[in-house]
């Protein structure tokens, strides 16, 4: 398997795998069957750091749109609505982190993952990812910083 | 000398009429009315005032360092007062939430912007915002305020002592008390002012300029379609027609690139004016996680109301920043907060 490639977030290293595809909002993809397991980048996590909360508004089995308000996350330092990366149906939830997301933590590419979708649309790759990350970062922090201050 | 010398303490009421807001507003009012040291006003919610309200206008007669109390964040107060011509540093309070206690980033000095504009013609008093939130036990803010009034007290000794000759107690006093040209403040000892008076006052919204973070880039001139904004005669920014804002639409605050525009009643904590106090709160991620961005999210905000006023949307054909080109540049110490979000202990 090809190394993952790395973005710096200061002085951390965010892997991004090259078997997943991905979405410009830090989600990861990785087609298993006709649909897509998707999760928290590292990116996601290192801002979220220690998740303990998560909740989803939508049944599973449903039809959503891109941008659509699926759920809410929250950590021990932030909080957030999460949206339906592509249109498609969510299949299914990973109900083991509904009890314990920490597996969201300590597996975030793999037992962390948080649902399934069925997607027609076409997931950034890797380095298209990298291309989105690396272009956004200074927007990011400073929206961090305009919250932190 | 101490004890001649009253601090002026200034509670702004809560806009709505919520029984233990109100509770905890009159005991502290009575509280302070029989003490010695205090003298207290009440009047209504500061945001809500206009620039010749009595509340205002009494606010504006005080000379020496004042204290109010609000249920606002204290930056809010702080630019409340500022934009009527309310100015003094800001004094230091210790009383925040308890959520707070570790931080260090107090000092309102961390929090100037080196960029930032500044506001003008400060004169040398000190003003405390403290937030009527910071706790609901009555006996905190009373020990904040003696603690306050102790330090402002000895600060007019020393003032004094630099003063060539004596002057005699009742100069002293209506030197120290200036409100009482106002016909609104007593100094007689356990009086209270109470200023609500039968004037009425309405809601308003209105965005507030942070101007220790404000840099004059003039994007929510450009941004806003209905002529909130202007300049003074020096060319600085301005909220020029408070009232032309569009109730509930925070939109300006979100394209500002310095977040220096403070909306006091809005519900996020960011916008409403929360300083280093976010560090009860948590870091919203939304955006992050396809919530649409800052711009997107204002463009919108100002399309409802363009619609509701009869315009046409404009979407994000005018007045977007393009303020990402030349931003790149090394901010390192964003970099250290990314790196210390741990011990941020947000």
């Amino acid at each position: 398997m090809a190394e993952d490639l790395v973005f710096m977030m200061g002085k951390y290293e965010a892997r991004v795998p090259t078997d997943c595809l991905y979405s410009k909002s830090h989600l990861w993809l990785r087609k298993d069957g006709l649909r897509y397991q998707v999760g928290f980048t590292a990116y996601s996590v290192r801002l979220l750091q220690d998740v303990y909360f998560l909740d989803w508004s939508v049944d599973a089995g449903v039809q959503v749109f891109e941008k659509q308000e699926i759920g809410e996350v929250e950590s021990s330092k932030a909080l957030s609505t999460l949206y339906a990366p592509f249109d498609g149906r969510i299949v299914e939830f990973n109900e083991l982190l509904l009890d314990d997301p920490s597996g969201i933590n300590a597996d975030g590419y793999g037992n962390g993952w948080l649902f399934t979708l069925e997607t027609d649309a076409e997931p950034l790759t890797p380095e298209q990812y990298l291309e989105v990350l690396e272009g956004g970062w200074q927007k990011t922090q400073n929206m961090l910083k305009g919250q932190v201050n | 000398m101490a004890g001649q010398k009253k601090l002026t303490v200034v509670i702004s009421q809560h806009q709505g009429k919520n029984p233990v807001k109100r509770q905890l507003e009159e005991e502290l009012a009575m509280a302070f009315m029989i003490d010695p040291e205090i003298e207290v006003s009440i009047v209504p919610n500061l945001y809500d005032l206009s620039h010749d309200h009595t509340g205002m206008l009494f606010l504006q007669g005080i000379r020496g360092d004042v204290v109010v109390l609000s249920w606002l964040f204290p930056r809010a107060t702080q630019w409340i007062l500022d934009r009527t011509g309310v100015k003094g540093k800001a004094g230091t309070v210790f009383l925040v939430g308890e959520d707070d206690e570790e931080e260090e980033d107090q000092d309102e000095a961390a929090e100037k912007n080196p960029e930032a504009i500044g506001t003008l013609d400060v004169p040398d008093r000190l003003i405390y915002s403290i937030d009527l939130r910071a706790s609901t036990d009555p006996q905190e803010f009373l020990a904040e305020i003696r603690r306050i009034s102790e330090v402002t007290s000895t600060e007019t000794v020393d003032l004094m002592s630099w003063i060539q000759g004596e002057p005699k107690k009742e100069q002293l006093e209506r030197y120290l008390n200036p409100q009482e040209v106002f016909g609104i403040g007593s100094s007689q000892t356990g009086s209270i002012a109470e200023v609500e008076a039968e004037e009425k006052v309405s809601r308003r919204w209105y965005p507030v300029i942070d101007y220790d973070r404000c840099t004059n880039c003039m994007e929510c001139i450009d941004f806003c379609l209905f002529g909130v904004y202007g300049v003074d005669a020096l060319d600085r920014i301005l909220v020029e027609a408070q009232d032309s804002c569009k109730k509930g639409c925070p939109a300006c605050s979100r394209v500002c690139p310095e977040n220096a525009i403070v909306f006091p009643q809005h519900k996020t904590p960011a916008i409403a004016g929360a300083a280093g106090e976010v560090a009860g709160l948590k870091i919203d991620l939304s955006q992050l996680f396809g919530g649409g961005d800052a711009v997107e999210m204002a463009a919108r905000e100002r399309d409802i109301e363009l619609v509701r006023d009869g315009r046409d949307a404009v979407g994000l054909a005018i007045g977007i920043p393009k303020r990402q080109a030349n931003t790149c540049g090394v901010r390192d110490d964003l970099d250290d907060l990314i790196d210390g979000l741990d011990d941020l202990d947000l």
